[in-house]
């Protein structure tokens, strides 16, 4: 169990996150990472704003950290495909993106990246059926949002 | 191309395509609360250097993809114009402005008498700007809105199943719009207003061949569609809308869409001259339409910067024009409000 104190500086870190202040998200991950060094969670979700402020090798690094704590991370696997993707390494994000979509076969985003890595090595049949899986799960994530909407 | 997400091959060759012929640049950013359909904040239309395509955060995968394809094209039909410093679009001014209030305001009167249960004369008053602005929106939306489809569809077979999602979906809002208001809006404008939206959708349907659209996807909520084509799933829609009643309005527009842009070779090269040519077949298209509605009368074709300034007066150009169709009868009202 990771320590409270680590989980909630988390939680601060992903709401500056969520409104794009990464510099403030990683001070807060950043504090949680040095207070518990085995909390994986935290490690994927720095890795995630190090993608988004195009640290990808940084990113790919604690992606590699998180999962050398908890191997079924699915999270940590999609991140870590994204991060390769990034970095061109498309054989690569392949494998990380296809344990990612078998840990979670509701991962969007890992599908979509597998289907784009697909794509660049010249697998095009298989990348299909990727982006078709993709599309499926962002469908039906919109169709609830939409009727969400409506509730409200 | 200034992006922080994956994209799909074809769409950065789009993407890098856009930005070559128009020798610009294009950003992509990601908002909770963007449009579901995007938004495309453009230089030839506000003053700034850059173009942003802005889409749902939520939007990951290949319902990105689409937004963007779709936006892109609609950029380059706007810069093709732009660079032949010809890009207009349908703006209104004081004179306009009175015109359409005014015939509006004709036409809600002819429906009154009929009325048991009439309009309040403030609610009536109010309605003839709101009317009058959201046919200028439609207006400037869905001759575009029709070619940035049929475009996306002949160059992007790839996400064709997603560009079938998006048109089902958008169908239906563009359906839904107005519904509330049905007793209030005069019936004339209210029949038009669905026409034009049924024309597009009829247009995309028989654009879209069925066979490559099928919704084959494993989705509850699409099951219903099984097994029809895209034409049936449109049309058994509208058939359950209040608006059927008055279909040959419909089938009229879609003609007058379906003519001109029956003509485009939709696979040309891409050019900025072929372009072009897409902007002058929807100019056509949208003075079509309006000749259509006889509302020739109610809009000008200017600059972009002359809708934007008109938007800022619009306040002042409805005031005038009620005055000019009420005299004083309305300066204590107008005062009041």
């Amino acid at each position: 169990m990771p320590l409270k104190e680590a989980v909630e500086l988390a939680r601060k870190g992903s709401s500056y996150a969520k409104r794009t202040k990464y510099r403030e998200a990683l001070a807060y991950y950043d504090k949680a990472i040095t207070l518990d060094p085995k909390y994986p969670d935290v490690l994927v979700l720095r890795a995630a704003v190090y993608i988004d402020t195009g640290k990808y090798r940084e990113a790919l690094l604690d992606c590699n950290k998180a999962l050398a704590l908890n191997p079924n991370s699915s999270e940590a696997w999609s991140r870590k495909s994204l991060a390769l993707f990034y970095l061109e390494q498309y054989d690569e994000a392949i494998l990380a993106a296809t344990r990612a979509t078998t840990l979670n076969g509701n991962d969007v985003t890992g599908w979509y990246v597998l289907g784009v890595c697909l794509e660049e090595v010249g697998r095009a049949d298989e990348a299909q059926v990727a982006y078709g899986k993709s599309l499926e799960l962002e469908i039906i994530l919109d169709i609830q949002a939409e009727s969400k909407k409506v509730r409200k | 191309m200034r992006t922080e997400m994956p994209l799909s091959k074809p769409i950065r060759r789009l993407l890098t395509q856009t930005e070559e012929l128009l020798d610009t640049e294009i950003s992509l950013l990601r908002q909770p609360e963007a449009e579901p359909g995007g938004t495309l904040v453009d230089k030839y239309t506000y003053d700034i250097d850059t173009n942003v395509i802005i889409f749902p955060a939520q939007y990951v995968g290949l319902l990105k993809d689409f937004i963007i394809a779709k936006h892109c094209t609609f950029l380059l039909i706007k810069g093709a114009a732009a660079e032949k410093k010809e890009y207009r679009v349908c703006s209104y001014t004081r004179d306009s402005v009175y015109n359409g209030m005014r015939q509006i305001y004709i036409d809600a009167l002819k429906d009154e008498a009929k009325k048991e249960n009439k309009l309040p004369v403030q609610k009536l008053i109010q309605m003839l700007f709101i009317l009058f602005t959201h046919f200028n929106d439609d207006i400037n939306e869905i001759p575009w809105n029709a070619i940035n489809n049929a475009s996306v569809y002949h160059r992007m077979p790839k996400i064709r199943k997603t560009q079938l999602y998006h048109i089902m979906k958008e169908s239906k809002n563009d359906m839904d719009e107005m519904m509330e208001q049905e007793s209030i809006v005069p019936r004339r404008y209210f029949v038009l207003n669905k026409a034009m939206f049924y024309a597009r959708d009829m247009f995309l349907a028989k654009t879209l061949p069925a066979d490559e659209l099928m919704p084959v996807l494993n989705i509850p909520q699409m099951k219903k569609f099984n097994h029809l084509e895209v034409k049936e799933m449109l049309t058994t829609r509208w058939t359950h809308t209040a608006w059927y009643q008055s279909k040959v309005f419909g089938d009229n527009m879609l003609e007058i869409i379906d003519k001109p842009l029956g003509l485009v070779r939709w696979n040309e090269p891409p050019s900025l001259d072929y372009f072009y040519d897409l902007y002058k077949v929807g100019r056509l298209v949208t003075d079509n339409l309006l000749s259509y509605m006889t509302m020739r009368e109610w809009f000008v074709w200017e600059t972009p910067k002359h809708i934007l300034d008109a938007h800022d007066n619009n306040k002042a150009y409805e005031r005038d024009a009620l005055k000019k169709i009420f005299g004083d009868l309305i300066t204590d009202t107008l005062e009041d409000a």
